[in-house]
């Protein structure tokens, strides 16, 4: 008995060891460290100072409101939400400590809400509550609200002028101070505790990567096309639910972060979820499905360019086209929920499975 | 002596006296093993998050009146598992912990489907066998205490029930893998296998083709055959080797639990007599105890015994033997519409996984609003619920009943449900097959009825 598994295990080593060396070896834990040094950490630190700026423009503005300071900011406000699209879906660790997706970008806004915080002067911009009137989506509104002299007014002449001054700079301040942590925590240990976490069970750092990539692009499909165009109300068109009402940028938003999405998938120009995909199917596979993923998420984009700014009247008077983008996102969704998920074996729940 | 006529001895000369031995081996074991596996799972905080968290409970068909326990009933019910799994394992109050113990055991796996598994039915299964055997008779607390009187020996069908309980379990398992997936493609165990490519030394290994071949048809042949190889005295040695590589295997490639324990354990009732004599040697050692009296066999309890004991083995081996081929009254793949699916030891057999979206609509308001499913359910069960359709039907029964006579708002939309139908698209993916529609929109699923009949409301299913 012995001997037959010695031989077996003998044959075993040996057909293992004489495999192509031309072949590009994946594991895991290269995909979490492209993942980690050339995706993840360059997209935050290009957010944290894209926040930090964020935050200088500000000050200048309401120090000096004009139209050249407010031209700016808002400058800079877009540069910093693309910033953002590209590390939402990057939602656990640090960020997920932090509580970071939402306290930057839940949406749509309460202006009613924003204007009592300013009328009143006293508020805490931390609060549960205060969740709809902070972030990106709040300094959509108090930027973009009106004409460029109602907002200047609104910052110079007006009553509580002072107190939208503060509001803003509030905002500005708490995002910046919210996000500089997380990155700290990846430029210090929690890198190595990504890589390290190699595996496919629940709190995996693949297991993270997946489900958040597929929270994020519900996220897409649901709030920013599906809800405003009425494909969750049975046609019901909520055009104020965009992301970006007050800006008209919500198509441009939407772009960013199916990029970010692609990027995700693709892990930039190195290993990612596609090589991933690919190992798994091995060479036999004609048709593999990280293209077909791939040129899913390209047909996504094409339909996105069909779409002009601002989606909240395109829902109305280019309905057609919103619906095609829609029913392209929920198929490529399809596709990552089932055959991506059940591909990578990644578990969703710790239980035991005997495969039924 | 043949193959055919070790199998009768071993299956048919039922009251033949053998050792008692093997029986009180076996409870040690099992009771053990229960305990253990009943302190896993509370310790994993699973009575928690599959019994207490959940809003809504899958119930199986035909025991939607089962009542269900708050909380502290809960936590008390699985103590009292602790117990009486406890006493099987001492054989102290030993008819009364067994009956606790299944009746305990079954009641809480028919709580909620989702939690399925195939050794847990096996469980269920043994520990309705255990109440009726003598297996506190030797080597136990209750023979020690004078509650029952000692014997040597019991009758051969005690043990041999048993181990048609194992040859089910591994024949139908071998038998359901009989099928195209499993032997030309090799899947679903091809992409489990490279996805465990983290494994030191074998990684590589297992992401090599012909090694989900070679596994997929040595489980098969292992299954279908083991049993016989067990039976057999010039191999059971050999073959019970094979098994502890078989499970320790599966136990280290993939998440399954304590099942490998199980059937570890289970099978050591197929090895000669002086293992399980060596084994209470030693225990007696450490408690020392030794076995003392040679008593006759005194259970003969009446003249109908064995008519009683000929009938009811018939009946349950009757009913072991047809109730897995119950499929083959329905049409259709049974991966794909899973009548029949389980209850019969299909095992590792599938990787299905859905993507399910319910709507909720009024046919009069022309309301239509859609469900957020982790309202409702844990990700356990809607990943469970995706893929299986009698919960899909369960589902939107609960759904119909949630939204009735609610009326919702978003903004200033107003949406008003009275008689809501519950609508779904789910699309599945089967054994690395490319996902396809599973549920289309065109059903009121909270009009069709769960029951036994064919799934028509299924989208068919493409090869």
């Amino acid at each position: 008995m012995k001997k037959i598994i010695f031989t077996l295990l003998s044959i075993a080593i040996i057909f293992s060891s004489c495999k192509k060396d031309d072949e590009p070896e994946f594991d895991r834990q290269a995909l979490l460290d492209n993942m980690a040094t050339n995706v993840i950490m360059p997209y935050y630190q290009t957010l944290n100072s894209s926040l930090i700026l964020l935050h200088t423009e500000a000050t200048e503005f309401v120090a000096n409101p004009n139209s050249s300071t407010l031209t700016d900011l808002r400058v800079q406000y877009l540069a910093t939400n693309t910033a953002y699209q590209h590390c939402s879906m990057y939602n656990f660790g640090p960020a997920m400590d932090y509580g970071i997706k939402a306290a930057l970008n839940t949406f749509p806004t309460d202006s009613s809400k924003i204007e009592t915080n300013i009328s009143a002067g006293t508020y805490t911009v931390g609060s549960l509550s205060n969740t709809t009137a902070i972030g990106f989506p709040a300094l959509d509104y108090l930027l973009y609200f009106g004409t460029d002299a109602e907002i200047i007014t609104k910052f110079t002449s007006d009553s509580k002028a002072a107190n939208r001054k503060n509001y803003l700079t509030d905002l500005t301040s708490k995002m910046k101070a919210e996000f500089q942590p997380v990155l700290d925590q990846w430029n210090g240990t929690y890198k190595t505790t990504f890589i390290a976490a190699d595996g496919n069970d629940v709190g995996s750092s693949c297991s993270y990567l997946l489900n958040e990539f597929i929270q994020d692009l519900e996220l897409l499909k649901n709030a920013r096309i599906g809800i405003p165009s009425g494909q969750q109300t049975g046609g019901a068109t909520l055009p104020q639910y965009v992301e970006g009402y007050f800006s008209n940028k919500s198509m441009s938003f939407a772009k960013d972060q199916l990029d970010g999405l692609k990027i995700a998938f693709t892990g930039g120009t190195g290993i990612g979820f596609d090589d991933y995909i690919m190992d798994v199917e091995g060479e036999e596979v004609t048709t593999s499905l990280a293209t077909n993923i791939n040129q899913q998420i390209e047909i996504c984009f094409s339909k996105m360019a069909l779409i002009t700014n601002p989606l909240s009247t395109e829902v109305n008077t280019n309905f057609a086209a919103v619906n095609t983008l829609y029913l392209e996102i929920k198929k490529l969704l399809v596709y990552c929920k089932t055959d991506m998920t059940s591909m990578l074996g990644i578990l969703i729940t710790y239980q035991d499975n005997d495969g039924d | 002596m043949t193959a055919i006529s070790k199998i009768k001895s071993t299956f048919f000369n039922w009251h033949r006296e053998i050792p008692a031995t093997t029986l009180a081996v076996y409870r040690i074991f099992f009771g053990a093993l229960m305990l253990f596996s009943t302190a896993r799972f509370i310790l994993n905080g699973w009575v928690h998050d599959f019994y207490i968290a959940p809003k809504f409970h899958f119930t199986y068909l035909g025991f939607e009146w089962i009542p269900y326990p708050n909380p502290t009933i809960l936590y008390f019910i699985f103590a009292m598992m602790l117990l009486s799994s406890i006493g099987i394992m001492l054989g102290f109050f030993y008819r009364f912990s067994a009956f606790a113990f299944f009746i305990l055991f079954t009641y809480v796996e028919l709580l909620d489907k989702t939690t399925y598994l195939n050794h847990y039915y096996f469980v269920s299964l043994v520990a309705f066998l255990m109440i009726f055997l003598p297996a506190n008779r030797y080597f136990s607390l209750d023979e020690y205490f004078g509650f029952v009187p000692q014997q040597k020996t019991v009758p051969n069908w005690t043990i041999s029930i048993l181990k048609f309980q194992i040859a089910v379990v591994y024949i139908f398992a071998g038998l359901a893998k009989l099928e195209s997936d499993w032997l030309i493609h090799a899947q679903p165990l091809k992409y489990w296998l490279h996805t465990a490519h983290h494994f030191p030394l074998f990684g590589d290994l297992l992401k090599q083709d012909w090694v989900a071949y070679f596994f997929s048809w040595f489980g098969c042949i292992y299954d279908l055959f083991i049993v016989f190889f067990l039976l057999n005295v010039r191999t059971r040695i050999y073959a019970y080797f094979i098994v502890i590589i078989f499970h320790v295997t599966t136990w280290i490639l993939f998440p399954i639990g304590v099942f490998p324990w199980v059937m570890i354990f289970a099978t050591t009732i197929f090895l000669p007599e002086k293992f399980h004599s060596s084994i209470l040697n030693f225990l007696g050692k450490i408690f020392n105890r030794e076995s003392k009296s040679t008593l006759r066999s005194t259970y003969f309890v009446g003249p109908d015994y064995k008519k009683i004991v000929h009938f009811s083995l018939g009946l349950f081996i009757a009913i072991q033997i047809l109730f897995p081929f119950r499929y083959l009254l329905y049409p259709g793949n049974i991966f794909w519409t899973e009548q029949g699916f389980r209850f019969s030891w299909r095992v590792m057999l599938m990787e299905k996984t859905g993507y399910a979206e319910f709507y909720i609509s009024d046919p009069e308001s022309k309301a239509q609003w859609p469900v957020n499913n982790s309202d409702h359910l844990t990700r356990l069960q809607e990943k469970m619920m995706s893929t299986q359709p009698d919960m899909i039907l369960q589902y939107a029964d609960y759904l119909e009943n949630q939204y009735r006579d609610t009326t919702l708002y978003l903004g200033e939309n107003v949406f008003t449900f009275h008689e809501p139908e519950v609508h779904a698209e789910i699309y599945v993916t089967l054994n690395s097959r490319p996902s396809q529609l599973y549920v289309s929109k065109e059903y009121n699923l909270a009009a069709i009825e769960n029951n036994l009949s064919d799934r028509y409301w299924l989208e068919e299913f493409k090869e």
